[in-house]
């Protein structure tokens, strides 16, 4: 495994830094989950304060992404890593501007939730929104987990599963022009339901990303646009070959 | 010494052996020779026996070996099954130990000076979804990523556990309790604990408070509405006046109370170290001299000692509701001969405001719970003065969210003085805008 791998190095400062970075990326991940999950929590519940607060904090999220890049190209520069190493490095340096990308999609459901508060709320009190926003926060936690883990199982679970958000955002597309047709004095209230939607879907794509990178990392193989048997295939392909 | 012995006898037969055969040829050197030469034989071909027998640990079928070879095997044999025997002692030792940590109700996961993890039990196992044994040797912060408890791990602080809302499964949420004991050298010991069940109890008894203050408000409006316009009216009998006038008070109370917990189901709602603003505390304290002095019954003297040019950090209106409770209630209890004084200074350890009265003390043993909500000293004379029973709940709940502590020392007779405490980090420059207030 990568962990394995790390410990291998000459350097023991080396290994050290690449394991603070990840770390950091990590702790990066459990602030972003929250936000996604105070936005959600905020728009489900009609709590303006909290929404406001979630697209506050939101560059919070920013200033890590930039201080961790920072400490990647310190690492590039300074260590000059190779092959495993590097793959490391690469993928933490795409994972923080997905994460980083997750954070102004929650600031967003976060700005909207302020402003849907006010309005009146619909009969099904956001029940789409609420199921599709605990899939794509699961995703997001697993393709985390699976950075922490490098379990390309789990990433690959991952890109299943955003197969399935697709689905449901499209569903909830049709709903809401019905909706709209039904009664257009709802249409400015459902054009920001669309907003979130829209929001969680780009947040699935952008889990199933980082479920990427970690395969990129433990495997060196880039699959992204790719379909998901192929990978499936190469990855087992990959794995004969080398036994 | 009997291995001494036969050894000296097997060299001793071995010598006559090559005497026997070296004497009729003729060379008693050559026979001794060849007879220890045999016997040298016989000795490797034991040595290889015993080293082979060794090496496959096939302690079953032991070598039958004579003499010295003997012997050794019989001690190996004898350190063996001690060995065997101790190691199956430790052995289910062990596995009870894990069989009771893995049947605890709490999960319990042992952590490495590197926070890595080392052990987890299987309710663990649940309550963090950890993975057997994947997730051995993995940072626990990099699974368990909530910020509230990564900064938890990194403040080194493990007296109170923390709760972390962790996700929710079936459509209910899930709340789990995180304890850090330290043990060993560095090691942690990470106590995890489901508190879902207590947590939809407390927002349940959180709503109803709040709920029930709100439903009672519109009621008591109209209520008291009625009994303004009643009180006014010139027709009313006069041996009424005085019920009514009392009713009015109690009516009043009853609006103070509830405005109080509706007050305190707020600040209870709302996220600890809320944004707030630089307030100016000697423009504060201004304003809250003038009030006690407004009252129709307030100490004779009444000081303002502003030692600090620092403003608070905070959320004005709360920290004005929680300074204004402490005055009150020092005012209230203090003789119109006494004296009352406000105090605010910034030292190292952060600012400081205290309220110090002349007045009636508190007796030591009700200290520790003035706090709690509605604790009465003394019913009957609490309820006389007309205070909702809140105040210093209210209090501590302002001072929670402003990261502040309160302190309370007193003297039955002689006064009292309450001290709010704030972090260094609550403090800021009021620059040229700080005035003195006398």
């Amino acid at each position: 495994m990568e962990t394995a791998d790390l410990t291998h190095h000459i350097s023991r400062r080396f290994n050290e830094d690449l394991e603070r970075v990840r770390n950091r990326v990590l702790a990066m991940g459990g602030f972003v989950e929250q936000q996604l999950q105070k936005a959600i929590t905020a728009l489900v519940e009609g709590d303006s304060s909290l929404g406001e607060a979630v697209a506050l904090d939101d560059s919070k999220v920013n200033t890590m992404e930039i201080s961790i890049d920072e400490e990647c190209s310190r690492i590039l520069a300074t260590r000059a890593p190779a092959a495993g190493d590097l793959r490391v490095i690469v993928a933490i340096i795409k994972t923080i501007t997905d994460l980083e990308r997750i954070g102004d999609e929650g600031e967003k459901i976060g700005y909207i939730a302020s402003r849907l508060a006010n309005m009146e709320r619909p009969a099904d009190k956001y029940r789409e929104i609420k199921h599709l926003g605990r899939v794509v926060q699961e995703m997001v936690h697993s393709a985390l987990d699976a950075f922490a883990r490098m379990d390309v199982n789990a990433a690959l679970e991952v890109a299943r599963q955003d197969i399935a958000v697709d689905e449901e955002y499209e569903s909830i597309q049709r709903q809401t022009i019905t909706f709209m047709l039904e009664d257009p004095r709802t249409i400015r209230r459902h054009l920001d339901v669309m907003w979130v939607v829209r929001a969680l879907e780009r947040i699935g794509d952008h889990a199933k990303n980082i479920g990427e990178y970690v395969i990129y990392m433990v495997h060196g193989k880039d699959v992204r646009h790719t379909a998901l048997e192929d990978v499936e295939r190469e990855l087992r392909h990959g794995r004969d070959d080398s036994h | 010494m009997i291995v001494v012995w036969s050894i000296a006898l097997r060299l001793g037969v071995a010598a006559l052996a090559g005497l026997l055969i070296g004497w009729p040829l003729g060379s008693v050197l050559a026979g001794l020779a060849i007879a220890f030469g045999v016997y040298l034989c016989w000795q490797l071909a034991a040595l290889l026996r015993v080293e082979w027998w060794v090496r496959h640990r096939s302690f079953a079928d032991a070598p039958d070996l004579p003499g010295a070879w003997g012997e050794v095997v019989t001690q190996i044999v004898r350190l063996h099954r001690r060995k065997r025997f101790h190691k199956q002692r430790f052995v289910q030792l062990f596995r009870q130990i894990q069989r009771s940590t893995g049947a605890l109700p709490d999960g319990v996961v042992i952590l490495d000076e590197q926070r890595e993890i080392m052990w987890f039990n299987r309710m663990a196992g649940q309550l963090l979804s950890l993975r057997r044994p994947d997730d051995l040797g993995l940072r626990i912060d990099n699974l368990v990523r909530q910020p509230q408890f990564v900064q938890y791990l990194d403040g080194g602080q493990y007296i109170n556990p923390v709760a972390l809302h962790a996700g929710s499964r079936a459509g209910v949420d899930r709340y789990l309790s995180l304890q850090l004991v330290p043990y060993g050298e560095g090691q942690l010991l990470l106590l995890v604990r489901d508190i879902s069940r207590q947590m939809r109890l407390e927002i349940m008894r959180k709503d109803f408070v709040a709920n029930a203050s709100h439903e009672l408000r519109s009621p008591l409006t109209v209520i008291c509405g009625y009994l303004e316009t009643l009180g006014g009216d010139p027709l009313l009998d006069p041996d009424l006046a005085g019920p009514l006038a009392e009713m009015r008070r109690q009516a009043e109370r009853m609006t103070t109370i509830i405005a109080d917990l509706l007050e305190l189901s707020r600040l209870e709602a709302q996220d600890a170290g809320a944004a707030g603003e630089a307030v100016d505390v000697a423009a504060l304290l201004a304003m809250l001299r003038k009030d006690v002095l407004a009252r129709q019954q307030h100490p004779a003297e009444v000081r303002v000692k502003v030692e600090s040019p620092q403003w608070l950090f905070g959320s004005e209106s709360e920290i004005h509701s929680a300074f204004s409770n402490l005055v009150d209630n020092a005012a209230k209890y203090t003789p119109v001969q006494g004296s009352l004084e406000m105090r605010w200074w910034t030292d190292g350890a952060g600012g400081h405001f205290a309220v110090t009265d002349t007045g009636i003390g508190i007796q030591p043993d009700h200290i520790p719970r003035l706090t709690e909500r509605f604790y009465r000293v003394d019913a009957g004379r609490a309820r006389g003065t007309g205070g909702s029973g809140l105040g210093l709940a209210i209090v501590k709940h302002v001072l929670q969210q402003h990261d502040g502590e309160l302190s309370i020392e007193s003297t039955p007779g002689k006064g009292s003085t309450f001290t709010c405490h704030f972090p260094s980090s609550r403090l800021r420059d009021g620059g040229n805008q700080a005035r003195e207030a006398g």
